[in-house]
């Protein structure tokens, strides 16, 4: 319930506190845009759901910690390091991948999907095992103290937060539409027996494509990591907003994840100032649940036909 | 010329005879074997063969929906937890129920979250109905964490009832209806046949005339329905539930391992798959003290079935080697971008 104060005028309070609610969110769903524009374009590419998209997030948080606890460097000064770390595993991983969605299986889509569900298990069950269920937390001695703008108190770490996404999500985006292998991904995208047939190696587009999204989103854990606690167990809920973030967007719409990653960061913000934390899911869930009623193809109309 | 021949025709009918005698004597030692367990088993493999009963038949209800009907939930913990948590409630003593006619209770709510949930999300692609699942059940989770006649996090007690016999029984005779009822409607039945030409073609089925999203529909309900009466069975066995243990994501987890391990869209696949992991299952818990291992090492295996063994534990039978060799020489079109 959203707190209930005289009918009337809010006092300045009031206002400054959702401005703060509405800032903090925005940055937040600036990483899960980040998250997600990889997930989607591997989504569109490889024709798979990623399950394992939020044990992604997950391990690149406790790299992270990793970073910090045993080889005692500054996690944000590795970035480049860690996004070359999962961009390995993702092309190792790929071509499995791959492989089982274009197979003669009776349903390829279907085992494409139990393969990377069988992935993330595995992932979140060995991490439970190697370091159980405590949260950590990334530390970095890059971004401390808060930020003080119009009345509004940012913490340093969310803004670093936010401006690693944007440079990353920038760069994936020059990559994509001003290179020529990105024009082959976005074709891939869209159809891959005629970008096969244009001469794009489909095999090699989507293994690159699934290791810069695995680069990408380890990444955003590292930083996702040092903004809030994590333990082994958080990979399922980030996979969930990052399907969230997908079908608001639309199947293949990159504009449409860029608009549905902030929209979630804000959405999750302010259920959890206004109504509390703890309903933050039935919301997301609301919402999704609305969307594919409403409107399959996305918020925007842009998606594919689902 | 003939009496060669009838003589031949006499021994394979003799030896015939033979086989189906021996096949309806091992059925009835095996039957009396199931049912006399209470009384030689002791009470440690009474309860891990009622578990087992009970995975067998979860399996089962998942595969409904992920292996005839070709769409994967990952939310199949929210019936399991609706029924017990309907079994739960009106078990409370201000309320008093006969736990018998708390069954129906959860099956019913369960069916009608399926078929709302199933309503718009299985006109779309399998990924939309997967996502969907999983985030109905995460909400369900919070939900039950939060308000408070379900007793929140602390979750609920119902009054004790300690025979393991009864449980052992409850759930043999759940699942074992719940084997004859599946059975028939999806392998005897038309309705078995449109649920899987709608899986195997969506528009060739749709053009046949088959109103391919309500029995989509039909198929998710009944997969919904059979996990709510285990999950009321269950509750009132461990006799005290809470949102994780009834909700959580491990319940569903075990379910899409188990159905896939021992053969997706198979009959017996499930029982098998269930049979053996939960096995392994409490095997990790006596060495280890916790499952956590066991996660690690179902994630693996689903991998290798999925690259090695698709059709699961079924398939490594002669029968379905037989089978696999006759399907390999049908050709079948190769599809490229598959609308699933």
């Amino acid at each position: 319930m959203p707190p209930s104060g005289d009918a009337g005028d809010p006092a300045p309070a009031d206002v400054s506190l959702f401005f703060q609610t509405l800032v903090n969110g925005l940055l937040v769903g600036g990483l899960y845009v980040t998250i997600s524009i990889g997930f989607s374009l591997a989504f569109g590419v490889l024709d798979v759901v990623d399950f394992a998209v939020g044990e992604w997030v997950m391990l690149g948080a406790f790299v992270g910690v990793a970073w910090h606890s045993w080889f005692d460097v500054d996690p944000f000064a590795t970035l480049p390091v860690t996004f070359v770390v999962f961009a390995g595993a993702g092309l190792l991983l790929a071509p499995l991948i791959y492989r089982v969605r274009t197979s003669r299986y009776v349903r390829p889509a279907l085992m494409a999907l139990a393969f990377t569900f069988g992935i993330a298990t595995f992932a979140r069950g060995a991490m439970l095992t190697a370091v159980g269920f405590d949260p950590r937390t990334v530390q970095t001695g890059f971004a401390e103290g808060t930020l003080s703008v119009a009345g509004l108190e940012i913490p340093w770490l969310r803004v670093a937060g936010f401006g690693f996404a944007v440079a990353a999500t920038g760069l994936f985006l020059v990559f994509l539409y001003f290179t020529r292998t990105g024009l082959a991904v976005r074709a891939t995208a869209q159809d891959k027996e005629n970008a096969g047939l244009m001469g794009v190696d489909v095999k090699r587009i989507s293994t690159l494509v699934y290791a810069l999204y695995a680069g990408l989103t380890g990444m955003a854990g590292v930083l996702i990591g040092s903004i809030y606690a994590v333990t082994a167990q958080i990979g399922p809920q980030y996979a969930l907003l990052a399907f969230f973030v997908v079908v608001l967007a639309g199947l293949g719409s990159v504009l449409g994840v860029l608009v549905a990653g902030l929209l979630l960061g804000v959405l999750q913000a302010l259920v959890t100032v206004y109504v509390g934390a703890s309903y933050t899911l039935g919301v997301v869930f609301a919402v999704l649940f609305l969307t594919l009623i409403v409107s399959p193809r996305g918020i925007l109309r842009r998606g594919m036909a689902a | 010329m003939s009496a060669p021949e009838g003589a031949a025709g006499r021994a394979v009918l003799d030896r015939l005879s033979t086989s189906l005698a021996l096949k309806a004597l091992l059925a009835v030692a095996a039957a009396i074997v199931v049912l006399t367990v209470p009384a030689w088993a002791g009470d440690y493999w009474t309860r891990i063969l009622t578990g087992v009963c009970m995975w067998a038949g979860l399996a089962l209800a998942w595969n409904i929906i992920g292996g005839y009907a070709g769409y994967i939930s990952f939310g199949h913990a929210a019936f399991f937890g609706i029924g017990a948590y309907a079994t739960a409630l009106l078990m409370q003593p201000e309320r008093h129920w006969s736990f018998f006619l708390t069954l129906p209770v959860g099956a019913a709510a369960a069916a009608a979250v399926a078929a709302v949930v199933g309503w718009p999300t299985l006109k779309l692609r399998g990924a939309y109905f997967a996502i969907a699942t999983w985030a109905m059940a995460e909400a369900l989770l919070q939900l039950a964490t939060v308000v408070d006649f379900t007793g929140g996090s602390s979750g609920l007690t119902i009054p004790v009832f300690a025979s393991s016999a009864f449980f052992y029984y409850a759930m043999l005779l759940a699942a074992v209806l719940s084997y004859a009822i599946s059975y028939l409607l999806l392998e005897r039945s038309r309705f078995g046949y449109k649920v899987k030409a709608a899986r195997d073609d969506e528009a060739t089925a749709r053009s046949m005339g088959i109103d391919t999203t309500r029995v989509k529909i039909q198929a998710f309900v009944l997969s919904a329905v059979i996990p709510a009466v285990f999950g009321g069975i269950n509750a009132y066995w461990i006799t005290f539930i809470n949102p994780r243990s009834v909700l959580g994501a491990e319940v569903t987890d075990q379910m899409v391992v188990m159905a896939l391990v021992g053969g997706l869209g198979h009959a017996w696949g499930p029982a098998l798959g269930a049979a053996a992991l939960y096995g392994v299952n409490r095997q990790f818990l006596a060495w280890f003290g916790d499952t956590t291992s066991y996660i690690a090492m179902v994630g693996v295996l689903v991998a290798l079935v999925v690259l090695f063994l698709p059709d699961g534990l079924v398939s490594l039978s002669p029968r379905a080697r037989r089978m696999r060799l006759v399907r390999r020489l049908i050709p079948r079109p190769r599809s490229g971008t598959g609308r699933r």
